[in-house]
């Protein structure tokens, strides 16, 4: 491992030859961003039960997202990642600060607007056994968006969702056209889902752990059509995942988030051999590491699995699982994002130690 | 004496479009205390066999043929009666899907208490708490935990539950089908640990199912792969992982994302797996395999050992090495 520069010549994988260095980031255009944004979950009171204090779900987020990029969220359950991705397709409204689709804000849309919005960003969803109406045939849920938004006439529709299909290697897509979700396999369900989202060619689109439910073979096709099709299409990814191997394979650049805050930022080769929060070397330290992985660092930064919710508000989110802590510190104050390289931003009051 | 030895066994489902043919002769061993690991594909049949140690086979499932061997009894002829005394006292399981493997309205207590006392009418309520305190000082759940209901439990908590249920009765096998699949990686890694801990600890043998081959990897001493029903790749991890043979093999592990190492392009594995109603006679990954030769999709494979430990299923096991 080491600071081995990624070899970019030679005969080079898709996925290296459109990685974005930092540099060409700051030329790109902005696409979503987000500014401070938190979003609270309430239980309802009632009269016997009293109201319990909210739950944070996101604790004041800001990220950018370039146009071209696959952007990585990554995380444990529970940790917010699969809220930012529906509050940037808007499913969801944020309590407190803004999000942008390129200049226009889009908290508050409403009416027309909100559905012009939706031609620009799609989402596909975790579970392609649960996002897919069992009664709606595969044309018909493919085509469906394309209704919606009255694109086209029935002829102009067709051609659209078979180039849909195509894309996502669905093939022939006519003889997929009038079956139903359950005569597919997890994988082609999780197509059609992929599909669905892309039939509009939108600009921007979440794709919420596509492959958690889906076997480790599987995944390797989806991961693929995902990046067939932001070179086909020039679309950009949000890219929800709880494995860090699989943001690398395929992500330019990945976040880390941990209990609704994000702790680290960087380009995903950079994230992945030079961690500097000690919840990503945690991260990396959890994945199971083949036989011949055994050179892998340990960075062994954890201190106890369980999370536990004490002292949530002052101090840093990791506190508690954190080894290297320090109680005068850490536990007093909430460490604020610093730039660390050129993209490369931790949250870490321990960072000028961890340089020297 | 192994503790077991499966040979040949064959296993079908009576479905309404055919016999579907789940399992076909998959023969293995394991030892005392080690480690075996099944890595395939949904519907490879990995859980059919698993379900078939532990005699929970579904009413339209049969046993075609083929001898389960444990501690040099035959499982397959033994009646219901018998099975039930090995199931859970020396047989053990960790179900898939931990989150609904427990009943939400029994306390986690007492659902382990039922495992201990089933086994051994002769223990009182009070010993059988007694042992599952310590059951819960075992797997790392806080003892005043005991008396809550599954739902305040957290999956990986409930996944221990679960474990420790499975050790009640200090088993000599446990069957560990998908044990960490619906878990996250810090939580999955522990239960690993959890799990390899324990089994050096009381010298516990364990079956491992997964579709993951980075978590068989991570925990098994041999491995078998299975492809459409049969065992395709049998060897120590070693073997399989550094010199694997037969090409399903090598299509898992190319597809599988690593975090070392230069970043590859993943190669899927392209088509479907072949319909086990009418399963095709010759190689069944042929279809599907990037080096097959003029006579794989003729000839029915054989086995070739390559080494003492290491066999494969190829038509042409020289070509891939």
């Amino acid at each position: 491992m080491g600071g081995k520069k990624p070899d970019t010549s030679g005969p080079l994988l898709h996925a290296r030859k459109v990685g974005i260095t930092p540099v060409e980031i700051n030329k790109r255009k902005l696409i979503i961003e987000l500014a401070g944004v938190s979003k609270f979950y309430r239980s309802k009171s009632s009269f016997f039960k009293e109201q319990r204090d909210a739950i944070i779900a996101l604790d004041k987020i800001s990220l950018k997202i370039f146009e071209g990029e696959i952007f990585g969220l990554v995380g444990e359950s529970g940790s917010g990642k699969t809220t930012t991705g529906r509050l940037i397709v808007k499913l969801e409204e944020p309590n407190e600060g803004k999000i942008y689709l390129g200049e226009n804000e889009i908290t508050g849309l409403r009416g027309k607007p909100l559905k012009d919005f939706r031609l620009k960003v799609q989402m596909t969803f975790q579970d392609p056994y649960q996002s897919l109406n069992p009664q709606i045939s595969i044309y018909d849920t493919i085509a469906e968006p394309l209704i919606i938004h009255r694109l086209g006439n029935a002829a102009k529709q067709q051609a659209k969702v078979r180039e849909a299909m195509t894309s996502v290697k669905l093939s022939p897509p006519d003889d997929f056209f009038y079956r139903f979700p359950h005569q597919l396999s997890g994988g082609q369900r999780q197509r059609v889902a992929i599909a669905r989202a892309m039939v509009l060619k939108p600009r921007f689109v979440v794709a919420d752990e596509p492959t958690s439910m889906l076997d480790a073979s599987i995944s390797a096709q989806i991961f693929n059509i995902l990046l067939e099709i932001r070179q086909k299409y020039n679309m950009t990814l949000l890219f929800i995942s709880h494995s860090l191997a699989a943001a690398r394979y395929l992500c330019d650049r990945i976040a880390v988030i941990y209990r609704g805050t994000l702790v680290e930022t960087g380009p995903a080769e950079e994230i992945i051999q030079n961690p500097k929060h000690p919840y990503t070397q945690a991260l990396i330290d959890a994945l199971p590491k083949f036989a011949r992985h055994e050179g892998a660092i340990r960075y062994d930064t954890l201190l106890r699995p369980q999370r536990q919710d004490s002292a949530y508000d002052c101090c840093c989110p990791f506190f508690n699982c954190c080894k290297i802590r320090d109680p005068w510190k850490c536990g007093r104050e909430k460490p604020h994002m610093e730039k660390i390289g050129e993209a490369h931003e931790v949250a870490c009051f321990f960072l000028k130690e961890q340089k020297n | 004496m192994s503790l077991l030895e499966v040979e040949n066994l064959s296993i079908g489902y009576q479905t309404r479009k055919g016999f579907l043919k789940a399992v076909e002769g998959v023969s293995f061993t394991l030892e005392k205390g080690k480690s075996l690991g099944f890595v395939g594909e949904s519907g490879c049949g990995k859980t059919t066999i698993g379900m078939a140690l532990m005699g929970l086979l579904p009413n339209n499932a049969m046993i075609v043929e083929g001898r389960i061997l444990f501690e040099g009894e035959d499982l397959v002829k033994m009646s219901d009666d018998q099975m039930r005394r090995i199931r859970g006292k020396k047989i053990a399981m960790i179900f898939q899907a931990a989150m609904n493997a427990l009943n939400p309205v029994l306390r986690v207590d007492d659902q382990i208490a039922e495992a201990v006392l089933a086994h051994d009418p002769d223990c009182s309520n009070e010993d059988a708490k007694k042992q599952v305190a310590s059951l819960y000082d075992l797997v790392g759940i806080p003892r005043e935990r005991m008396g809550d209901y599954p739902h305040q439990y957290s999956g990986g908590m409930k996944q221990r539950a679960i474990i420790a249920m499975a050790l009640s009765c200090r088993p000599a096998l446990i069957i560990a089908d998908e044990p960490t699949t619906a878990l996250d990686v810090i939580v999955q890694d522990q239960i690993l640990k959890e799990i390899k801990n324990l089994q050096k600890k009381f010298n516990i043998s364990i079956i491992f199912i997964s579709h993951d081959i980075s978590i068989v990897a991570d925990v098994c001493h041999d491995i078998g792969v299975m492809y459409a029903g049969q065992l395709v790749e049998y060897g120590k991890r070693e073997e399989v992982f550094d010199s694997p043979i037969h090409p399903y093999t090598h299509a898992l592990l190319a597809s599988y994302p690593t975090l070392t190492g230069e970043r590859e392009t993943l190669k899927s594995i392209q088509g479907e797996t072949p319909n086990l109603i009418h399963p095709p006679d010759a190689c069944r990954f042929c279809e599907r395999c990037s080096r097959s030769g003029t006579t794989c999709g003729i000839e029915t494979p054989v086995w070739a050992e390559k080494s003492r430990t290491h066999r494969v299923l190829c038509c042409m096991p020289e070509r891939s090495a």
